[in-house]
């Protein structure tokens, strides 16, 4: 009896062991080809210039490090799962396009007067600076001065928005206009041509921060058909680039409207490398994103469960006493990399993101904000300090990930 | 917190619901560019389903340690109601002579929900102990706003000079956490330009002087308005100084900013021979309680002994307040307050002189309306695609 419980004990904890199954790699190297040229404005999925790309397979992590206050998403993502996407890419000179395909059941486009429905949609992330590929920024939309561009395209509607263009008589209602016939379908027109597509660009330092580019000094394309047949997206941006070495460092992002998608609840990517054929350089930022945890998981795992669960929370089992507490880390090996896990355990006030909306849990702070220089310090203290014992959490760390989903 | 807080209060005593205040409203904002189903006014019926149905269900809000609760969001086929319209243009080309089961003037769309669906229904049998009251809604201006809270984009303010709360439309995506965290729902999103709208306590208004278009047009004069720290306002006496005046549903933690006087007189009930009972009252407390909290018992106690005061001797300052003789005395703006704000501030923006975040951001070109900036649009990129409210 003693050895039946022993024996299930040890098939129990070594369940819960993710680094027994085998690991897949979350994402290689994708191989930018290069091409004649790209044209911004008509980049399209069925471009001849995709022809010669090879396409690679990364996986999206669902987004579990904050929980947001949706009770119907929350609920429908308890359990989220990793998805799949291939992703081509082509570059020429400046510019740099990529091409992603995925599965999704459902075609979701915000309806005319939806007030609870959810688009689905794509983004790419590329770091303003990335010349030290052990301090990229933080992959939940950059850090405190370390920015990214993000580029952003949901499948709505094309719709108005206010733009200062003293064109606020075209908000009017058709109905309320004073034409009719010829006039009124004048009048549509011209309402028509205003309306535009979700396609958009963000600098930000850290979620929360997001803040449009509307000074026109991003110039990019996009676009996005889904094919009702295979049950299948594709999505393609071209946008510029400057690359002074041979490979860059790029995570993705989708939506997937039906699940209540938007926002901070997507599935994202971990940095990957993007080989600039033909380029040199880059060796390093490829190396580290394409290297395999060197410490001891199961050690890793003995001290993260002492030392981090109260606060963190793992897994489905080891909850943390509040899921406000700290970040989640339900699927952080999904979309962080070790350099930037190790570098948090050992410095947790080195990345730094704003977080929560501070009025939203008010007892858990995450960090504490000098008022006069805005600088953000941790209130998580440095865990560990022997690399040992770092590279050991950090093995551990990256086997916390979702499956992917069939 | 805002350094000065503007209130609004409700006399329910005095309330009618005939909708003036809503009308005033929707055709000052919300007739228009997909706002069309918003009722940032609405007046239901109480107890009744509300507006969007059984708001008080939907979550929102802080609990007890103060953290922000999980909610839903409405839907507006079922929860707030479709506005439909009708077919205008094909009366002029239509075939009268088909013999069409559907008239040849008709809705597009066949409502099955709608504010007010359950208008007047009540509580309880006619004509023994039935009852209702109306309940004016408004955004609450919150201390501790729950929309601001859940905005994972901070694209919510609240103005430190008088405490409104806004959407920076410039910040907004449209991600509609903000409506699971308001547990008022009195935020909105607006499918047509993709981001959340919301009651603007008129703030164009106010900032001249004027009150807000709901409160000026409201024939039973119930609304008053000023600010919380004007211990000259009506508005502070009702709230602070005879305490008769409370907020809506205060257990949601969010510290609303717009006060009731709760149901005084109700009428008493009838027996099963149609005689009235003597000291019944048609409205229950739990249902006052649960919309008061407490103290709901001192103010009606407050305002009934005030009220046999001003009958014994003539005199009553309470009972002066609520009668409202002047119409302007219910308004205490301050209009010079928002223009020393503005001279203070160097803002030379007479339209928006206290608050240009509508226009501004973080990482947004520089950007001056064009009153101000007489350049014409679309000179170069600097001003290209930027957004104003």
């Amino acid at each position: 009896m003693r050895n039946i419980t022993k024996s299930l004990l040890v098939a129990t904890s070594l369940a819960t062991v993710a680094f027994a199954k085998p690991i897949v790699t979350p994402s290689g190297v994708i191989t930018a080809s290069k091409v004649g040229s790209i044209n911004l404005a008509s980049v399209s999925t069925s471009s001849s210039m995709w022809s010669g790309s090879k396409p690679t397979s990364i996986v999206l992590y669902p987004q579990t490090t904050i929980k947001l206050n949706d009770k119907k998403g929350n609920a429908v993502n308890s359990d989220a799962k990793a998805k799949m996407a291939q992703i081509q890419a082509v570059y020429s000179g400046s510019t740099i396009a990529f091409k992603l395909t995925w599965s999704d059941a459902t075609n979701n486009t915000m309806a005319k007067n939806a007030s609870d429905a959810y688009a689905d949609g794509f983004a790419t992330q590329i770091p303003v600076n990335y010349s030290d590929p052990k301090k990229l920024p933080y992959i939940g939309m950059g850090s405190d001065g370390r920015p990214v561009v993000v580029h952003i395209a949901k499948s709505i509607p094309a719709y108005f928005e206010p733009n200062g263009n003293k064109d606020v008589a075209s908000q009017l209602a058709t109905n309320m206009v004073n034409a009719f016939g010829e006039d009124l379908k004048k009048n549509r027109a011209a309402i028509a041509k205003l309306s535009k597509q979700y396609h958009k660009a963000f600098i930000s330092e850290g979620f929360r921060s997001l803040t449009e580019i509307k000074d026109g000094s991003d110039k990019s394309g996009m676009s996005m058909t889904y094919d009702a047949k295979t049950k299948k997206w594709t999505a393609v941006i071209a946008q510029s680039l400057s690359a002074s070495s041979g490979a860059v460092p790029v995570a993705f992002a989708i939506w997937d409207g039906s699940k209540y998608n938007r926002g901070g609840v997507k599935n994202l990517s971990s940095w990957t490398a993007v080989k600039l054929q033909g380029k040199s350089g880059g060796e390093a930022l490829i190396a580290e994103l394409t290297s395999k945890p060197k410490g001891d998981a199961k050690a890793g795992q003995v001290q993260v469960e002492a030392m981090c669960v109260s606060c963190h929370t793992t897994s489905a089992t080891k909850v943390a006493s509040s899921p406000y507490m700290a970040p989640g880390l339900k699927n952080i090996g999904g979309y962080t990399t070790s350099a930037y896990l190790a570098e948090s355990i050992k410095d947790p006030s080195a990345v730094i993101v704003p977080g929560y909306n501070r009025n939203a849990h008010k007892n858990f702070k995450w960090y504490e904000l000098d008022a006069k220089t805005g600088k953000r310090t941790s209130t998580m203290p440095p865990m560990m300090t022997d690399d040992k014992s770092i590279n050991d959490a950090v093995a551990y760390l990256k086997t916390l990930k979702a499956e992917v989903e069939k | 917190m805002s350094k000065r807080q503007l209130a609004m209060v409700m006399d329910l005593n005095k309330c009618i619901g005939c909708q003036t205040c809503t009308v005033a409203c929707k055709t000052q904002w919300t007739n228009r560019n997909g706002r069309e189903y918003m009722y940032w006014n609405n007046v239901e019926t109480y107890p009744g389903t509300g507006y969007p149905k059984n708001w008080m269900d939907l979550g929102g809000g802080f609990d007890a340690a103060g953290d922000l609760k999980e909610g839903v969001i409405p839907n507006i086929e079922a929860d707030y109601g479709v506005p439909w319209d009708f077919n205008y243009e094909d009366v002029g080309t239509y075939n009268y002579t088909k013999g069409d089961a559907t008239p040849a003037f008709h809705a597009d769309s066949t409502p099955t929900w709608g504010p007010n669906w359950d208008e007047d229904v009540g509580k309880g049998n006619f004509p023994s102990d039935n009852y209702f009251f109306y309940l004016p809604r408004i955004c609450n201006h919150c201390t501790n706003p729950g929309c601001l809270s859940a905005c994972p984009r901070d694209a919510i303010f609240k103005r430190d000079q008088d405490g409104v709360v806004l959407v920076d439309l410039d910040r907004c995506q449209g991600y509609r956490y903000c409506i699971a965290g308001c547990p008022y729902k009195k935020i909105y999103f607006n499918s047509k330009i993709s981001k959340s709208e919301k009651c603007i306590l008129c703030f164009p208004r106010i900032e001249q002087g004027l009150p807000p278009a709901c409160a000026q047009q409201c024939v039973g004069r119930i609304r008053f308005v000023g600010f919380l720290d004007d211990t000259e306002g009506q508005v502070y006496k009702l709230v602070t100084k005879y305490k008769v005046a409370l907020p809506l549903r205060s257990d949601y933690g969010t510290q609303p900013n717009v006060y009731y006087v709760p149901p005084t007189e109700a009428p008493a009930k009838f027996d099963a021979e149609g005689r009235i009972i003597e000291g019944s009252q048609r409205v229950p407390m739990t249902e006052l309680e649960l919309l008061f909290g407490k103290p709901v018992h001192a103010a009606i106690k407050t305002i009934k002994s005030e009220k046999e005061k001003r009958a014994k001797t003539g005199e009553s300052e309470l009972m002066d307040i609520l009668i409202a003789y002047h119409h302007a005395d219910m308004f205490r703006l301050d209009t010079n307050y928002y223009q020393d704000v503005a001279k203070a501030s160097g803002n030379k923006n007479p339209l928006a002189p206290i608050d240009d975040r509508y226009s501004k951001g973080k990482f947004t070109a520089d950007f001056s309306l064009p009153f101000v900036d007489e350049k014409p649009h679309g000179e170069g990129n600097k001003t290209e695609g930027n957004a104003h409210a």
